[in-house]
């Protein structure tokens, strides 16, 4: 079907790019099944009732423009900003390196600002949707019964996403013309994780510098400011004001937005051809030197290593990793700190987290090693089993996250075995449902299409998280000491993982229907 | 003679039928050209072969090993090479050959020595630690090549080796076919440059619509096309490759 704009105008192309991406998600979506739309329709409904509350919650009642709402809209607008801006500044440095259609593009005869124009609005939305999609649910209901000002919301959401995706592309850029192409996605997609984590460890700040106990920063300036110790400064209130919808105020944030996308847009087009051209080839490292190490024996063995070497050559899987660790770090502060003075039940919280935790970066590694595969060819006509390659590609995704473990829990174990063991085994537990679930729900690929999506398969994600919640909550009333209690969520747990587990059979089939 | 590939009444259909009722016999030690116009088959016939593709009826010998029944048995004894070649581009090349050696259970020293000696005739020893990030596909179709060598298969079957290698690294896959043929090794291939199977091919496969229009030696297979026309008497492979696929086509339009 031919589009219905102008051919290489700017319409033209950003129709192009919707229509790709409408494919991608419509092929994504086949793939996924029944299971992600429930999940999706359910997560959704919940959301929307929460809306509905909060709308009759709020009937006739205005919001007051006081220093205490006005620090809390601004510190959650400064929260989604980071977010986005870790979403746009890893995606504008991999745009710079993956080829697909850039090199058509950039070889036609179309302008590269244009290009850029139209690739910078494509992450804008990626990282706008996040927040819209919900904040779309949750906020209707109040627009509807009479808050119509509050649409500004999204109009805020709008121009955030387009100031991030702006300044993405500024950052990597800079990256590119600091360090060069070779080092450029590594230290891009470093620096996105320390930016997404950026709000939650300068709210942990305390707790990490020992001053006191489980006391958020943010938490500690909301009380400032509402009790005036703290003096926000002029136009601190235009985010909430440009939320609510009051005209100036909103149109001052939109031009902001919007200033620094066309900005960027603008000023990086040739620049932005040039450095993807600079690419081609770029992270090709130098032939290692010194002695080779003497080959593996088996295929358990050389698989296994195989896949480390994968994860550890793997940015944009590290960063995420790295992203997850940063929130284990204050937790692990909190504890080590705690456990000596305190009763079991103090412990109860970090140790829920380090659990929670350990089943994510689990399922983070166990879903690319067992589902990225570059030559599922090369698997398929070997002689050896599929179930040691599995159990090889398990091993390889654990073994880090056991090493990651080790410190905090032997650090625990010092003071407190008990609470070691049941946080120990509660990690054991999520890592371990983590690895049936990404055995169960693979989702087979090319290594580099899981960069471009991010993601895997939404229900899997969200079963991982269900069940690492659970574990977690399981873990904690172990740690204090109330093991009856314990058991209700591991055995919900429990019935999650039957209700997802698949035979062997149906992985085949599953695996069939899905190549 | 003993058969290095049995084939017998193999279909597979996808949306219409890929392979009708093929039957194929590949004798040990010869080099096996399967040609066949674009979409003829060819690439879904190795595929079954293989294990990859899961064939709708039919039967998979190789060396005498039911494919169907005992698929780890037969895949010990054959190496597959696809014209995409199958590598990782974050693994150097010695790294990767770790790996299949790893796969094929080969003793990890003498894997070793064996990796170091086919990067070192394919002219990649000093390439042997780069990652193939920055290979071209010519590199990376010898690094693939190596990987399907090193556990020394008994059958070895090739999907357009020759694709995008330079005349030079092209010649010097040849010679390694030619030499593991001469070694008492069974190779099958397919290819688009008739020369080659004209050249190298102990016997060639004409396939088109999923079926075997033809097989033998050039000379028989010349004798059959003479029978559908006395131009082809004395003519070169690609005579007699359009003659036949032609007069496939002619049917199939007529049916």
């Amino acid at each position: 079907m031919s589009l219905p704009f102008k051919p290489a105008s700017t319409p033209w192309l950003l129709a192009h790019e919707l229509r790709l991406a409408w494919r991608g998600f419509k092929a994504g979506r086949r793939g996924s099944g029944p299971g992600a739309l429930i999940a999706f329709a359910v997560l959704g409904a919940m959301i929307l009732t929460g809306g509905i509350f909060l709308g009759l919650g709020v009937r006739g009642v205005d919001v007051p423009i006081a220093p205490l709402v006005v620090a809390i809209a601004d510190l959650a607008l400064a929260v989604i900003l980071t977010l986005m801006l870790s979403t746009t500044l890893a995606a504008s440095a991999d745009a710079l390196y993956e080829r697909n259609d850039l090199d058509l593009l950039f070889s036609s005869p179309l302008a590269p600002r244009k290009v850029l124009f139209v690739r910078a609005l494509g992450l804008a939305v990626h990282a706008g949707l996040w927040f819209m999609v919900p904040a779309v649910l949750l906020l209707t209901p109040s627009i509807l019964l009479g808050h119509w000002a509050w649409a500004g919301v999204f109009v805020v959401l709008a121009a955030a996403a387009l100031g991030a995706s702006g300044i993405g592309l500024l950052l990597a850029m800079a990256l590119f013309a600091l360090i060069g192409p070779r080092r450029t996605r590594t230290v891009a997609q470093v620096m996105a994780a320390l930016i997404g984590a950026a709000f939650f460890l300068a709210s942990q700040l305390r707790n990490l510098m020992g001053e006191r106990r489980s006391e958020s920063l943010f938490t500690r300036l909301a009380v400032d400011v509402n009790e005036g110790r703290v003096v926000l400064p002029p136009l601190a209130d235009w985010p909430l004001r440009a939320a609510l919808g009051q005209p100036v105020p909103l149109l001052a944030v939109t031009a902001i937005g919007a200033g620094i996308f066309l900005f960027a847009a603008r000023v990086l087009g040739r620049r932005f051809a040039d450095a993807a051209a600079a690419t081609q080839g770029a992270e090709t490292r130098k032939a290692a030197r010194g002695p080779t190490r003497a080959f593996a024996a088996g295929a358990f063995r050389a698989t296994m290593r195989k896949e480390l070497r994968l994860i550890s050559r793997d940015a944009a899987l590290l960063s995420q990793v790295l992203l997850r660790v940063l929130y284990l770090l204050p937790l692990a502060f909190a504890m080590s700190r705690t456990a000596g003075h305190l009763p079991a039940w103090a412990l109860a919280g970090p140790a829920a987290a380090v659990t929670f935790l350990a089943g994510q970066v689990s399922g983070s590694l166990i879903w690319i090693t067992v589902s990225a595969e570059d030559t599922p060819d090369l698997l398929a006509i070997s002689p050896t089993p599929v179930g040691v390659l599995l159990r090889a590609k398990l091993a390889a995704a654990l073994v880090p996250v056991a090493a990651l473990l080790a410190i905090p829990i032997a650090v625990l174990a010092w003071f407190a075995p008990l609470a070691a063991l049941w946080t120990a085994i509660g990690a054991g537990l999520t890592a371990w449902s983590a690895g049936l679930i990404g055995v169960w729900r693979q989702k087979p690929g090319k290594r580099a299409d899981f960069r471009r999506r991010r993601a895997g398969s939404f229900l899997a994600a969200l079963a991982e998280l269900a069940v690492a919640v659970l574990i977690g909550g399981a873990t904690a009333l172990a740690v204090a000491g109330w093991y009856v209690w314990a058991l209700p969520p591991l055995i919900v747990a429990g019935a999650v993982m039957m209700a997802l587990r698949r035979t062997d059979e149906q992985i085949a089939a599953a695996l069939r229907a899905a190549s | 003679m003993t058969e290095a590939l049995i084939v017998r009444g193999l279909n597979k259909t996808f949306a219409k039928p890929a392979v009708s009722d093929l039957d194929l016999t590949v004798h040990a030690g010869e080099l096996y050209a399967l040609l066949g116009p674009n979409g003829a088959g060819k690439t879904t016939t190795l595929r079954m072969v293989a294990g990859l593709t899961q064939p709708d009826s039919g039967e998979v010998s190789i060396f005498g090993v039911d494919a169907r029944k005992d698929p780890a048995g037969a895949k010990a004894l054959l190496a597959w090479a696809p014209d995409e070649a199958m590598i990782y581009d974050k693994l150097t090349p010695l790294e990767y050959l770790e790996f299949v050696a790893g796969l094929w259970n080969i003793e990890p020293r003498a894997a070793k020595a064996k990796a170091e000696d086919l990067l070192a005739t394919l002219g990649l020893s000093d390439e042997a630690r780069r990652r193939c990030e920055g290979f071209s596909r010519g590199m990376k179709q010898k690094v693939a090549l190596a990987g399907a060598l090193i556990h020394d298969p008994k059958l070895l079957i090739l999907d357009e080796p020759l694709t995008g290698l330079d005349a030079a690294a092209a010649r010097l896959v040849k010679d390694m076919l030619q030499a593991r043929v001469d070694a008492g090794g069974t190779v099958i291939l397919t290819t688009h440059i008739l020369e080659v199977a004209e050249r190298m091919a102990d016997r060639i496969g004409i396939i088109a619509g999923g079926r075997l229009l033809a097989e033998g030696t050039l000379d028989e297979l010349r004798g059959k096309a003479g029978e559908v026309s006395t131009q082809s008497r004395g003519q070169t492979l690609e005579d007699v490759f359009l003659q036949l696929t032609t007069e496939a086509f002619s049917e199939k339009v007529g049916a």
